[in-house]
């Protein structure tokens, strides 16, 4: 008897996407209502992402990208987004939406299921997500796109700051899958203000091929 | 608490974001002839020193680094650099 495998996101928004997809047993919301520049947030937690962990890090070549040298570091090339956290460890995550098969290598381990994946998009984010955490999103000795490592209305996350100027403002950041409906109420009580709204994964996409 | 570390790799981050992980007590001892007693001194027994002591902290909310530092234990503030003040 085949077994009908169904794999949730830990997280629901208010309100009914307009258009969905089922896509690798993840129903996938890929629009929501449109509300002009108000900053937006999107779950991503179907993206696949990878964590790496290696006392000889600089080996690996993920979908054929070197990793950064430098903690802190992003690299994104080939539509795969290569955080180094430390001297042995490197998140990967797959913002192109393709559905790579992880390498045959104890090094990696998928976590896609571990862990919430969220984008916030808009110009008015940095007013909001100074109102969750101390993280310095303006430091000007990095430039985008880089990683912060901390807490994040008090979840350690890992953040990536992919756009830091009005014109490109965004951040992906993740946290552990249990802490997730608790965050997106953070957030979006936090940016109730700003007319934060949800989106769909296509209202990214556009983002990333801008 | 106005404690803040400087992680190496985060930089200088709140104390709250930090686990500590005891004072530095040199490398672990050779464990061939070690005694109970001895043993249990090393793992057990700390100076508790009234001023700047070497420190082992753990970004536990960071990037997960662990790194030594120093501490001015009466005023709970980290010490930039003691040897080259000494």
């Amino acid at each position: 008897m085949a077994v009908e495998i169904k794999r949730q996101s830990p997280i629901s928004f208010p309100g009914n996407p307009l258009k969905t997809e089922l896509r690798g047993h993840w129903t996938v919301m890929q629009e929501y209502e449109a509300k002009g520049d108000a900053p937006r947030v999107i779950d991503l937690s179907h993206r696949i992402r990878w964590d790496l962990q290696d006392s000889d890090i600089a080996r690996h070549r993920p979908g054929g990208v070197s990793i950064p040298d430098t903690p802190g570091r992003c690299v994104f090339e080939n539509g795969v987004l290569i955080n180094r956290m430390n001297r042995t460890q490197a998140s990967i995550w797959h913002l192109s939406g393709e559905d790579l098969s992880i390498p045959d290598d104890p090094a990696f381990t998928d976590v896609t299921d571990a862990t919430v994946f969220l984008a916030l998009l808009g110009k008015e984010i940095f007013s909001i997500t100074e109102k969750l955490t101390t993280l310095d999103f303006f430091d000007p000795l990095k430039e985008a796109p880089f990683l912060l490592q901390g807490p994040f209305s008090h979840v350690p996350c890992q953040m990536v700051i992919l756009g830091n100027t009005p014109e490109k403002s965004a951040i992906l950041f993740t946290c552990s899958r249990g802490y997730a409906q608790d965050m997106i109420a953070a957030v979006l009580e936090a940016g109730a203000e700003f007319e934060l709204h949800p989106a769909g994964e296509n209202a990214f996409s556009d983002w990333v091929n801008k | 608490m106005a404690l803040t570390l400087t992680c190496p790799v985060c930089g200088k981050r709140n104390g709250y974001e930090f686990r500590y992980g005891g004072e530095e007590k040199g490398p672990r001892p050779d464990e061939a002839g070690i005694t109970p007693r001895s043993w249990c001194e090393y793992v057990h027994m700390n100076q508790c020193v009234a001023g700047i002591q070497k420190e082992w902290w753990c970004h536990k909310d960071g990037c997960g680094v662990w790194f030594t530092t120093h501490r001015d234990t009466t005023c709970n503030l980290e010490v930039d650099k003691p040897e080259a003040q000494s």
